[in-house]
């Protein structure tokens, strides 16, 4: 498929004109609608637009805060477009996807996508929930075949993943190490990280204990509570706002054949994110770009393992290449492609990958604490081992 | 106070005997250090409303009572890593806590101590306690 | 029904219910281990030992104090046993007494460290004839974290809650032993008219997978249609029970209902073509290996639900 024809997307050319956070915290004190509310009002002010100039709104099936109530808290009106997106963290990118989707369309001018939650101080992700077994909805049967033998936390369903890897690729626990050691020493230089100015070595990796072999702890990202809002407009339109705007070059979801949640271990060999790899397809095609185009890259972190196979699918380096990308230093922030430069969801916050995008946009815009030299175009992906969503963000 | 090494204890050492007092003062004040509250801990007339003789000493003093046997016997340099008690009778004020045990195990300088906490009615507590000690010099 | 079958069937309802809620945290200590109350502690108990004070150490057994709520009120989440006792005194079991409590300490806590307690549910075992009457042996677990999810001090708690005799006994005598009764497995597969069969199966000793009546396609997990042909005409096929392991993991933490960690879990490949997950069971974890062969065994979880596992096979 040409650039072409790809349709309206691309063409009508929508743009993230504003974005705003909460500090990332481990207790925030306050409601996940009020981490919310703040959030969307700072995105909002960042554009250097009003409340009452929102008329769409998008978030995750999994938050817990409805538009309407986000929306009578910060004084937004009528409202003409109002979309969630499935599959947990999968949703991230594909909120500014249907944003745009609304925008291309004229379903609505002015779309602000929000994820906020208390995920450390209140509902962790990570605890066993016997639940998730307990109606035979077709997820709740999908479950039913891992639960029963306690393989039952996002840690232990991406482990079976990445024991596979290790025995295909010949890679090894300190190949994973090695990312979270770059995303920890990118966030040692963001101030709004909450691990900012503590990086680790790889024996500290190395060191920390088991959650689930053969990932350590410092495999696995950390809990957060926060909330981070994203505007979404035309590219048109967002040049005459307040900040330069970051064009949404590209923007796609994808699942893949035989796709479960976060336990496809029924297809293929294992070893890699066919869903990515369909995200990243769509993207290349749509945008007319290729991996060399892209300066950084925002590749969702929630477990090391998972970033080295983003790296093969999305065709940075070839299949089982990943390892020796990183170890030669491929994902530094002098690398070839530095990868999350802000420190990502191991280093600075897991806002459910929310935090990736609003990095993006900084890099686009030049206002990053790491900041790269001559950043056209940053791919942004969104959670793994899940249907999920990517985009490539440009200046202009 | 000098902590025993691993050499100088063996299966079938046996803990000098000690005994606590279990005044009102010491029922008392070890339930509120303990954080405590529980009327039948402190308040007397309560205590008997509910149809115990006394004030009668808390778990969580029953489990530091173990624990400072055992310490004051080791020494200071000796970690304890778990004690298991099964509760049996009430431990009343005006009553005495004896104690007793006996090393039942012992593993690469890991042991298992076997204790037993008497008072008038009979067991209060009976359990284990296990610990690592120093290694001691050779020969 | 009787009443008393009416009381005892919730009871047990509710601890099924309480146990699958898995481990539920607290709110963190209102203070960090500090000085005053260690000092406060050794004295009360004639603790005389130097090193806590010298090394800035809390004694282990001091565990529970720091997230004892002591005269706050609403100061503490509620536990998933709260409402389990509610219950108990609500079907007459008022009486209680504490019978066991195993405590074991990671490491000894420092100065400074602030604990969060979490609970867990574990087990309702009764009704018991025991001296002081006829009661509930409940049980539950509580791990005590610092920051940055450490476990550093657990607890095995049990209580007998009992109906008074009527006479209130002259002394509390040594509750009976252990109870053995089976409570239901907390980690229930959901099943509807697709997957009925596959544990239908487990419970006969067989380990079934769904077979394409028309064109013979194997299928696992089962689904209403063949994946090759569509057709929804399906029947079964019994595999010969045994496999490779394909991958694996070892599950440490956090604690998972109903299993005791460390523990492996495994996705098998059948000789029949279709891979399962299940739990590598009678193997030293450190023999675990991708390429390893495997024979299926099934283990009993409760009184409804038979897990097909793998244990070491023949090469």
């Amino acid at each position: 498929m040409t650039r072409k024809e790809t349709g309206e997307l691309a063409q009508a050319r929508a743009a993230v004109a504003g974005i705003g956070a909460t500090e990332f915290s481990k207790k925030s004190g306050r409601s996940e609608l009020r981490l919310a509310a703040e959030a969307v009002l700072a995105a909002l002010d960042d554009a250097g637009l009003s409340p009452g100039d929102v008329d769409g709104m998008v978030t995750y099936s999994q938050d817990t805060n409805q538009e309407i109530a986000v929306a009578r808290e910060t004084g937004v009106g009528d409202l003409t477009f109002f979309s969630r997106v499935e599959y947990g963290g999968g949703a991230a990118c594909a909120t500014v996807a249907h944003a745009a989707m609304a925008v291309a369309t004229g379903m609505a001018r002015t779309v602000v996508c929000y994820r906020a939650f208390n995920e450390r101080s209140g509902r962790r992700f990570g605890r066993p929930n016997a639940g998730l077994t307990g109606e035979p909805t077709s997820q709740g049967l999908e479950m039913s075949w891992h639960v029963p033998y306690g393989l039952m936390t996002p840690a232990a369903w991406v482990a079976m993943f990445a024991r596979r890897y290790m025995h295909v690729h010949g890679a090894t626990s300190e190949d994973f190490g090695r990312v979270a050691v770059a995303m920890r020493r990118h966030a040692a230089t963001n101030p709004a990280a909450w691990f900012h100015g503590r990086p680790i070595t790889l024996a500290e990796h190395q060191a920390s204990r088991w959650i689930v072999e053969p990932l350590h702890l410092l495999d696995c990202c950390q809990e957060s509570d926060g909330a981070v809002a994203l505007v979404v407009t035309s590219a048109e339109r967002a040049r005459d706002l307040r900040r330069s705007p970051a064009v949404i070059t590209a923007a796609a979801q994808g699942a893949g054949a035989g796709q479960m949640m976060m336990t496809s271990y029924y297809r293929d060999d294992m070893t890699g994110l066919p869903e990515m790899s369909v995200v990243g397809g769509r993207l290349w095609e749509m945008s007319g770009l290729s991996p060399r185009d892209i300066r950084t890259a925002i590749l969702y972190d929630h477990f090391t393992p998972f970033v080295l196979a983003q790296l093969e699918e999305l065709g940075f380096c070839g299949r089982g290449e990943a390892p020796d990308f990183v170890k030669d230093g491929g994902i530094e922030l002098d690398g070839h492609l530095p990868v999350n430069p802000h420190g990502g969801q191991l280093g600075e916050a897991y806002i459910h990958g929310m935090n990736g995008i609003a990095e993006a946009v900084r890099q686009i815009r030049g206002t990053a604490a790491n900041q790269l030299t001559g950043v056209a175009n940053v791919l942004v992906t969104a959670g793994t081992g899940v249907p999920t969503s990517g985009l490539i963000l440009s200046a202009g | 106070m000098r902590t025993l090494t691993a050499h100088e204890v063996t299966t079938g050492t046996a803990l000098p005997p000690s005994s606590v007092e279990l005044t009102p003062t010491m029922v008392i004040s070890t339930a509120l250090a303990t954080m405590d509250f529980t009327p039948v801990h402190h308040d007397t007339a309560l205590a008997r409303a509910q149809g115990s003789k006394d004030i009668f000493l808390n778990i969580l003093t029953t489990m530091g009572l173990v624990e400072r046997y055992v310490t004051d016997w080791a020494g200071p340099a000796a970690v304890i890593g778990g004690i298991n008690v099964r509760l049996g009778v009430p431990a009343y004020a005006g009553d005495r806590l004896s104690f007793e045990g006996t090393v039942v195990s012992d593993a690469d300088g890991r042991f298992t101590v076997e204790v037993r906490g008497r008072v008038s009615l009979g067991d209060h507590a009976t359990g284990t306690v296990t610990l690592t000690l120093p290694a001691g010099r050779a020969g | 029904m009787t009443r008393e079958d009416r009381i005892h069937e919730e009871l047990r309802e509710l601890a099924a219910k309480q146990v699958a809620l898995g481990e539920v945290r607290g709110v963190p200590a209102a203070d960090p281990v500090n000085v005053p109350m260690i000092r406060h502690w050794l004295a009360a108990m004639g603790d005389a030992n130097p090193v806590y004070l010298d090394q800035g150490l809390a004694p282990p057994a001091m565990a529970q104090v720091w997230t004892m709520q002591g005269l706050r009120t609403g100061a503490r989440g509620r536990s998933p046993v709260d409402d389990m006792m509610t219950a108990l005194d609500a079907g007459g079991y008022t009486g209680v007494v504490a019978t066991n409590c195993e405590q074991t300490y990671h490491r000894y806590v420092r100065v400074g460290e602030r604990l969060t307690a979490a609970t867990r549910f574990t087990d309702l075992a009764g009704p018991k004839r025991t001296a002081l009457g006829v009661g509930y042996f409940a049980t539950w677990n509580i791990t005590w974290y610092v920051e940055d999810d450490e476990p550093v001090a657990e607890m095995l708690f049990r209580v007998l809650k009992f109906r008074p005799a009527e006479r209130p006994a002259e002394r509390p005598a040594e509750p009976s032993p252990e109870p053995s009764r089976r409570e239901p497995y907390p980690l229930r597969p959901a099943t509807n008219q697709d997957t009925a069969f596959f544990w239908e199966g487990t419970k006969r000793g067989e380990l079934r997978i769904q077979s394409c009546a028309d064109c013979g396609e194997l299928r696992h997990p089962p689904g209403p249609l063949c994946p090759r042909c569509r057709s929804a005409d399906r029947t079964h096929t019994l595999a010969t029970g045994t496999g490779t392991l394909y991958s694996y993991v070892v599950h440490h933490h956090p604690p998972v209902p109903g299993r005791e960690a460390p523990f492996v879990v495994g996705v098998v490949e059948l000789p029949e073509g279709v891979r399962i997950v299940g739990n590598v069971v009678d193997c030293p974890i450190e023999e675990v290996t991708i390429g390893m062969p495997l024979r299926v065994t099934y283990r009993s979880m409760d009184d409804r639900l038979v897990l097909p596992m793998w244990t070491p096979g023949e090469a």
